[in-house]
């Protein structure tokens, strides 16, 4: 009788644990392939996906001001986003994607797009640590791995050269919105961390908030006597001139050192507002514009 | 006449324990000492001094004269309407001055400064067209006729307010703490604008006093003393439209105080005298908001929180007790 295991004897237990590993190999199921049809609700992933080499099919309209996206995306269809259902879903359905990268923001909206069967994943940084991990993660889930650590590295390097050389530390109050009632940016907020990489020191009377923004208090205000008042409104450059009046006229402020010594900004590109892949540009602005530092 | 008195007096009381609590508490401790010198005339200088006198002092102010006019508004409305759940909603005024403001915020953010001039004004625009069509055609001036074209009214200018908040959802935040209802540390600068209002209020407000008890009899008894019930009807409307739209115009959305306190000094006063109700109203009105617009700053320092909710924390329990007594 052929033994044709004769030559194997004495190594029984090697041989049969190889076959066994060659078998769950062959069952493993051949790495999914990535997703094809990507819509991007958030700039910061559709420029993020540009970067990396990816068109995505759709992208989300940028929370007013200005168009923050990349030119690159000039001819991609922009979808109408409204709080807190997010897209349209028939005109997000007609795109027909295998994953959309959307935001907390839309919490609602993402409930309902994962009842339409579509991947729905949020990715929207709201610390600039986070920019870099959310860069590799969305490089992993697209193919595009190594490009995404290359990227997040190269980010890394054009912060730190925006940050160098920060000779003062002023005190900064960042406000959002214009109404009577303006909240405050907390350190947890995009805008908030922004300015305290680019040297300034947040003011937020203590407060934490797991939304990043909260309607504080003017005494604090007062109290803290900020060097720099910024204030993010949803509105356009033409009304920087009377919004700066506004702010600068408030009876609370008045006697804080952003009002007596005329360092009261806003900042209408929307750039503090929400994440983008600009950081080091924002940083530079930051610095130049409104810090002086 | 002597429970009248008592209540009155608590009612005074309760007002200056409000007041006091306003100007000692904020987010920023205040010896109790300083804040008395300050508050008449002396005062230590530094950030302590300018958190009184610029930021309390004027807030403390605004939220007794706010809580008076709706106190005040609630009471004539009721008397007029002999409707017990008259309030400034009833002539459409809260519906017109959210829209006023809700249009200034979303649409002019560079002109926020006009937030009080647009309220005042959609606020007395959309009470001048409940007027117009309560006051013409068949069944003029009646009842029914005031309640029902402020019920159209309100639901016309909230469906436009609606609609404006959801064509702008990203601008809505701005928007909250005037529908919520809430004092801002502003200064003198708002009351500058609105007190003519106010005045002018409060002036008619007085003057309906008598004729709105006459008014109680019925209108035709009401009739036969002399009186005309539908002018007095429109007087009070008119009174009452000017001090809900210059309140709105300052606080936001405060309609429900003006709704509750005329209630609760009626049962505590035990009489649905005019002469009573009107100047308790305000008292207690007074007293009402000063007390929720410090729980408001005070609760979650450094936090401010909207005053709204906490009138409405305050007034449904009460609303409810008095539904349930009525029935």
């Amino acid at each position: 009788m052929l033994d044709l295991f004769g030559p194997y004897r004495g190594y029984r237990a090697p041989f049969w644990l190889a076959v066994v590993l060659l078998v769950v190999a062959m069952a493993v199921p051949a790495k999914a392939a990535p997703p094809k049809r990507i819509v991007a609700l958030t700039p910061f992933v559709a420029n993020t996906l540009v970067k990396l080499g990816v068109t995505p099919v759709g992208v989300g309209q940028t929370l007013g001001g200005h168009d923050r996206l990349s030119p690159k995306l000039s001819g991609v269809p922009v979808l109408p986003l409204s709080h807190p259902n997010g897209p349209n879903l028939e005109q997000l359905a007609s795109l027909d994607p295998d994953l959309v990268f959307s935001s907390r923001t839309w919490a609602k909206g993402n409930e309902s797009m994962g009842d339409l069967g579509i991947r729905v994943l949020v990715q929207e940084p709201f610390r600039l640590n986070g920019a870099y991990a959310q860069t590799k993660v969305i490089g992993g889930l697209v193919g595009k791995r190594k490009e995404a650590i290359a990227l997040a590295a190269a980010m890394k390097r054009s912060v730190a050269a925006a940050r160098k050389g920060i000779a003062e530390r002023p005190t900064v109050m960042l406000i959002l919105g214009v109404g009577r009632t303006p909240f405050t940016f907390l350190a947890n907020s995009w805008g908030g961390d922004l300015v305290t990489k680019a040297g300034g020191r947040l003011l937020t009377g203590g407060v934490t908030s797991s939304s990043g923004f909260e309607r504080i208090s003017d005494e604090i205000v007062v109290a803290e006597d900020p060097d720099v008042i910024i204030a993010v409104p949803h509105a356009n450059e033409d009304d920087i001139p009377s919004l700066t009046e506004y702010l600068r006229s408030n009876p609370a402020w008045q006697t804080t050192s952003a009002v007596r010594n005329d360092r009261i900004y806003i900042s209408v590109d929307n750039s503090l507002l929400q994440a983008g892949t600009d950081v080091a540009r924002t940083i530079r602005k930051v610095r130049r514009v409104y810090l002086q530092n | 006449m002597a429970r009248r008195a008592l209540v009155f007096a608590a009612l005074v009381v309760a007002l200056i324990a409000a007041v006091v609590a306003s100007l000692a508490l904020g987010a920023v401790k205040v010896p109790f000492a300083d804040v008395i010198e300050i508050v008449f005339g002396g005062g230590p200088g530094g950030p302590d001094q300018q958190i009184v006198e610029t930021l309390r002092l004027p807030r403390t102010v605004e939220a007794m004269i706010v809580g008076a006019a709706l106190g005040i508004a609630g009471a004539i409305l009721q008397g007029a309407l002999a409707n017990p759940l008259a309030s400034p909603d009833v002539i459409g005024v809260t519906g017109g001055a959210g829209f006023g403001a809700i249009l200034i915020i979303i649409l002019f953010p560079g002109s926020i400064a006009l937030l009080p001039v647009g309220a005042l004004f959609f606020g007395l625009l959309a009470a001048t067209m409940v007027f117009a069509f309560a006051w013409s055609g068949a069944n003029r001036g009646s009842v029914g006729k005031v309640i029902l074209a402020g019920i159209a009214v309100l639901s016309l200018f909230t469906a436009a307010t609606t609609g404006l908040l959801a064509a702008y959802p990203e601008r809505a935040p701005s928007a909250i703490f005037f529908i919520a209802g809430g004092l801002t540390s502003s200064g003198w600068d708002e009351l500058q604008t609105i007190w003519p209002y106010f005045a002018a209020g409060f002036i008619c407000a007085v003057l309906l006093i008598r004729p709105l008890d006459r008014l109680a009899l019925g209108d035709d008894v009401a009739a036969s003393l002399g009186s005309r019930p539908h002018l007095i009807r429109l007087g009070a409307a008119v009174s009452a439209a000017l001090l809900a739209a210059a309140s709105a115009a300052i606080a936001g959305l405060l309609g429900f105080l003006g709704l509750v306190v005329p209630h609760v000094v009626r049962m505590a006063g035990g009489t649905s005298s005019h002469t009573f109700v009107v100047p308790a109203s305000a008292i207690g009105g007074a007293a009402l908001l000063a007390a929720g617009d410090t729980l408001a700053r005070t609760l979650r320092a450094p936090i401010e929180m909207p005053v709204g909710p906490f009138m409405v924390l305050l007034g449904v329990p009460l609303f409810l007790w008095l539904l349930r007594k009525a029935v």
